[in-house]
């Protein structure tokens, strides 16, 4: 694995009325890492992916992708870049969010399509064949023409996916994307996400699931109260918990 | 026989007029209504302030008073406008405030993880509105449109004030001419027909926007 830095985040503060959801949060992400993000519900884990690309501003702290600042601190405030910066570094991450979101009024493929072509301007001819065989990929490419209300949630978070994927990201990020699924439809979810990881790609899950943060992340971050706890590399994490709070959580988890 | 013949195309006439200035309302008021829902969901609290104004008014007052204000008090202050344009004037900023709520009902009701996935796939806001937001809308927002679309129907009729010989005062000056009532049940029919077409209308459009829901 190459050791250079993708993410990194410094110092992140952010509060919601006043009631502060991050406290100071320091993060680095390597290129093809996959850091799992775990933590009780209300510990800012989601808020933190949030932050990253642009669904929330932040207080104070930087926030550095690929080299280029997506947000700076000056004088203790968030300093953000102008707006073309800013749309370069959201255009380095893909989002999966927990309820899907897939375009409701478009099939499978046009869901695919509609960024690639809309937003990157590339002539559909062009974006068809990347997205065909990013369904084949995902095991749906007989669901192309469906629309989105007709497939299970397991199979619309595997499509919102690859609609991601479709903007040829370099890192993606996950924000619980099982937790809104029935545990008979998680696998399919999670195996997509396994092969991912397994081609290198740069990958931040907020997740609820310790299997996966086990088996497939290299790293995890135990959150709570807006803080990060504990982290480390997920065997020593999951084997030898330093933290009584650690210890107590992935005990609850496990029952 | 000639009698209820001349009836009839008398009535025609009058329907013409009616469905003139209903269609005409239509074309103006449902672009206008959603320019106006658009402001009215602006940050800028100026912009949204001004057009809840504009909404409370128009809801607020009867369409006849404002007919008549757009016929009467306009002329006063130098604005001159044929009875037609005064019509149209009246009812299309009238029906606009409520297509314009109606549009921002909808508008609000869709969720906000598809501004976020819109946002997140790197689209613009006229890009999320005008290929994510707005399509989803239009399904939602039909069954109160066509409830709109038919009160139109039936308000063209208030502008018999304005002496326009729309369908219904065609038919009340044959009633009070022959002491007849045929035209008034001609009239009836007239404007069931054209409710039925409409309703018929909304039923295939709703088919249409709806065709990716379950």
């Amino acid at each position: 694995m190459e050791n250079d830095i993708i993410i990194q985040m410094k110092n992140i503060r952010k509060s919601f009325a006043g009631v502060p959801v991050l406290k100071g949060i320091d993060l680095t992400v390597k290129k093809s890492e996959v850091l799992a993000v775990i933590g009780p519900s209300g510990s800012g884990k989601s808020t933190l992916l949030r932050c990253l690309n642009n669904l929330e501003t932040i207080d104070d702290g930087s926030i550095q992708v690929k080299g280029d600042y997506l947000v700076q601190s000056r004088q203790g405030r968030a300093v953000y870049a102008d707006k073309d910066t800013q749309k370069k570094i959201l255009g380095y991450m893909g989002m999966v969010f927990q309820q899907f979101n897939l375009f409701p009024h478009m099939t499978v493929l046009d869901n695919l399509l509609e960024a690639p072509v809309h937003v990157k301007n590339m002539k559909k001819a062009e974006v068809l064949p990347v997205a065909e065989e990013l369904l084949r990929k995902i095991s749906l490419f007989d669901k192309k023409d469906a629309y989105p209300s007709r497939l299970s949630g397991g199979q619309q978070q595997r499509v919102a996916i690859a609609r991601a994927l479709c903007m040829a990201p370099d890192i993606m990020l996950f924000d619980e994307p099982t937790s809104a699924l029935d545990p008979e439809l998680t696998i399919g979810v999670l195996n997509t996400m396994r092969q991912l990881a397994q081609e290198h790609m740069t990958m931040i899950v907020v997740t609820h699931e310790m299997g996966f943060a086990h088996d497939v992340a290299n790293n995890v971050i135990f959150m709570a109260d807006g803080g990060i706890v504990e982290q480390g590399d997920s065997q020593q994490f999951f084997g030898n918990p330093k933290e009584e709070r650690t210890k107590l959580f992935l005990h609850s988890m496990l029952k | 026989m000639h009698n209820i013949a001349n009836t009839f195309m008398l009535m025609l006439e009058g329907t013409q007029t009616t469905l003139q200035i209903f269609s005409i309302t239509l074309i103006l008021s449902i672009p206008l209504g959603l320019l106006i829902s658009l402001a009215r969901l602006s940050p800028l609290r100026l912009i949204s302030r001004l057009v809840e104004i504009y909404i409370w008014i128009m809801r607020g007052t009867p369409l006849m008073l404002q007919l008549l204000f757009v016929y009467f008090a306009l002329p006063m202050v130098g604005i001159k406008l044929s009875d037609l344009t005064a019509a149209l004037f009246a009812f299309t900023l009238n029906y606009a405030a409520y297509f314009a709520e109606i549009f921002r009902a909808g508008i609000q009701s869709i969720n906000r993880g598809q501004y976020e996935a819109a946002k997140t796939l790197g689209m613009s806001y006229p890009q999320t509105m005008q290929r994510i937001i707005l399509p989803q809308v239009i399904r939602r927002v039909l069954p109160p449109i066509s409830n709109e679309t038919i009160n139109l129907v039936k308000d063209t009729s208030l502008i018999y004030i304005l002496a326009m010989n729309d369908l219904l005062r065609v038919a009340r000056t044959i009633v009070q001419r022959e002491f007849d009532m045929t035209p008034f049940v001609i009239a009836a029919v007239f404007y069931l027909v054209m409710t039925f077409v409409l309703t018929w209308l909304f039923k295939l459009l709703e088919a249409h926007y709806g065709k990716y829901e379950v």
